[in-house]
């Protein structure tokens, strides 16, 4: 099953995506797919931040900031029951885009992550992907950034149309945008 | 306590007063009542209304305060007050510092309102949807 799991910053979101992780994949191998490289003390302090959240928690931790294909075969038993929970999109996005050797068109882009995560998502039971409302603050970017909106528009678009439900959370509060029409449980 | 979040310009305030009568709130922009303040909403039995909750929250980080040691006591002592609050956490994470832990903060603290809340509600295009 693929969850998508959307909202702001600050929102609640990864708090959410955790819990909902651990509940569905209770009989699963959970696995923490981290997207995000760290440059500076601000990075190092958010990292360790979300460590922290998910110690002992059983979660199995694979560093994947690029070409995230590969964490599939880091999965440790490809056949058993597995469930990962990939934070978050954005990172990934930004990572795959903005290369050393130059940027990659949004097209491109799109097509690679979408490749990744179907294939990703074989190997697994659950997989719930953290994604990142960044849409809405009404500022027109850099040709660059306007690049990078459309292409985490379009991933973010495909993601939900494979997805078995998309979550958006708004204050900690968890909204189905789609899916079974549940109600949720305010924590 | 109710919390009314949503994005600029959505109706937030309107929609309180529409709801609540606005001659029964005592609203007050970014800004919390002080004490004289909440006992005279307690006393002529009106609403303590507080407005734009973010940029009183921007205005407390820019001077170094923490807005949660302010805040959660008034919150405690004024159960029936409404805060509202624009969403601004939904964009471009910013490179300034002070911009993202504005947003971070301004996030953390509603997710902490909204627990607390007996309802939250959120607008847009003036249409308030239940939450909570």
């Amino acid at each position: 099953m693929l969850t998508i799991v959307t909202g702001g910053s600050g929102s609640g979101k990864s708090a959410f995506a955790e819990d909902y992780l651990l509940r569905i994949g209770e009989q699963c191998q959970k696995y923490y797919i981290a997207t995000m490289q760290v440059y500076d003390e601000e990075g190092r302090k958010k990292v360790e931040k979300h460590r922290t959240m998910r110690a002992g928690k059983g979660f199995y931790t694979i560093e994947q900031p690029v070409q995230i294909e590969c964490a599939a075969e880091k999965i440790q038993e490809p056949s058993g029951n597995n469930a990962a929970l990939l934070e978050c999109m954005s990172n990934l996005t930004a990572n795959e885009m903005f290369m050393p050797e130059g940027i990659l068109q949004e097209d491109a882009v799109t097509k690679k992550i979408i490749a990744g995560i179907a294939r990703l998502n074989e190997q697994l039971t659950h997989l719930v992907i953290v994604t990142n409302n960044v849409f809405e603050d009404g500022i027109t970017y850099d040709e660059t950034t306007m690049e990078y909106l459309r292409a985490m528009g379009s991933i973010n678009e495909k993601l939900a149309s494979m997805a078995d439900e998309v979550i958006e959370v708004v204050v900690g509060i968890p909204i189905e945008i789609k899916g079974k029409g549940r109600t949720w449980q305010c924590r | 306590m109710k919390l009314v979040i949503g994005g600029y310009a959505q109706g937030k305030l309107c929609y309180v007063l529409q709801k609540t009568g606005e001659a029964d709130c005592m609203i007050y922009d970014a800004s919390l009542p002080d004490d004289t303040q909440q006992k005279e909403a307690e006393e002529s039995n009106r609403i303590l209304v507080v407005n734009h909750l973010h940029k009183w929250i921007r205005e407390m980080l820019t001077a170094g305060k923490e807005p949660e040691q302010l805040l959660f006591p008034f919150l405690r002592k004024n159960q029936n007050c409404i805060v509202i609050c624009d969403e601004i956490g939904n964009g471009i994470v910013p490179i300034d510092p002070l911009e993202r832990e504005y947003r971070e903060r301004t996030g953390r603290i509603l997710i902490e309102i909204a627990k607390q809340a007996d309802e939250v509600v959120r607008i847009i295009c003036g249409i308030g949807q239940k939450i909570k």
